[in-house]
């Protein structure tokens, strides 16, 4: 059973600073597409790497290349890392460190707007970056999802 | 009822196969391209609704579409195996 919004959950309750983004920031600003992974973009300090770790404890997380290896990072990783993909039970977390056509998580950061969760606030990538930054990737279902997120942007204009 | 009950109250495909009953055409999951006016990419009246929801409730929608399309997959597997 997956359950991306868990790890959302998570990730605000761990207060881990994150920007959601990708295909379920897509999902939150409207798109009806049906994503399959939590994308975040965040600051890649020990500190902040730590409490994604923590967030995830009991969730058996692992490293997506190395799915025999249990996720325990250490200070020398943290240091170089410049994403982390992650598998866990309740889903699979790609943790970015910049986003193509936007920049670094301060740039990404900086287009973020904050969203309602039962557990607090969480900064979701607002609707023009997110769009720019699926038109970077330019694969097909991002360019559905653009549409979709146009029209989106379209009724919020008018309204 | 709030949309995002509404989408979680569909039958997972045991209960289908349980109840004996077809899947139901007017569900948000099952209506056709051609039934909201359409843009011809998407259905636009599946964005209407979606835009009636709150983001969170866009999230746990997008969970239940994702386990219901996983428990469909296996049902499938499952029926073929025995076939």
């Amino acid at each position: 059973m997956q359950n991306l919004s868990e790890l959302v959950r998570r990730l605000i309750a761990a207060e881990v600073e994150f920007v959601l983004v990708g295909g379920l920031a897509a999902v939150a600003h409207g798109a009806t597409l049906v994503t399959r992974d939590v994308d975040i973009c965040c600051r890649f300090t020990e500190a902040n790497l730590k409490r994604i770790q923590k967030a995830f404890a009991d969730l058996h997380p692992v490293h997506r290349s190395r799915p025999d290896l249990p996720l325990g990072l250490t200070r020398e990783q943290c240091a170089s890392l410049k994403n982390l993909y992650l598998r866990t039970d309740l889903g699979v977390v790609d943790c970015l460190g910049e986003i193509l056509g936007v920049g670094g998580f301060d740039q990404v950061a900086e287009h973020g707007v904050v969203v309602d969760s039962p557990v607090g606030k969480c900064r979701v990538l607002d609707l023009e970056t997110l769009i720019r930054a699926k038109e970077a990737m330019g694969r097909d279902h991002d360019r559905i999802a653009v549409k979709q997120l146009r029209e989106v942007q379209k009724r919020q204009a008018r309204s | 009822m709030p949309d995002s009950a509404k989408a979680r109250s569909h039958p997972m495909p045991d209960e289908i196969s349980n109840r004996g009953s077809a899947l139901n055409e007017g569900a948000l999951a099952y209506r056709s391209a051609e039934s909201g006016a359409g843009t011809g990419d998407f259905d636009i009246s599946l964005l209407e609704e979606s835009l009636r929801m709150s983001p969170w409730e866009r999230m746990l929608a997008n969970d239940d579409a994702l386990n219901f399309g996983e428990s469909l997959r296996a049902a499938m597997e499952r029926r073929n195996a025995e076939s």
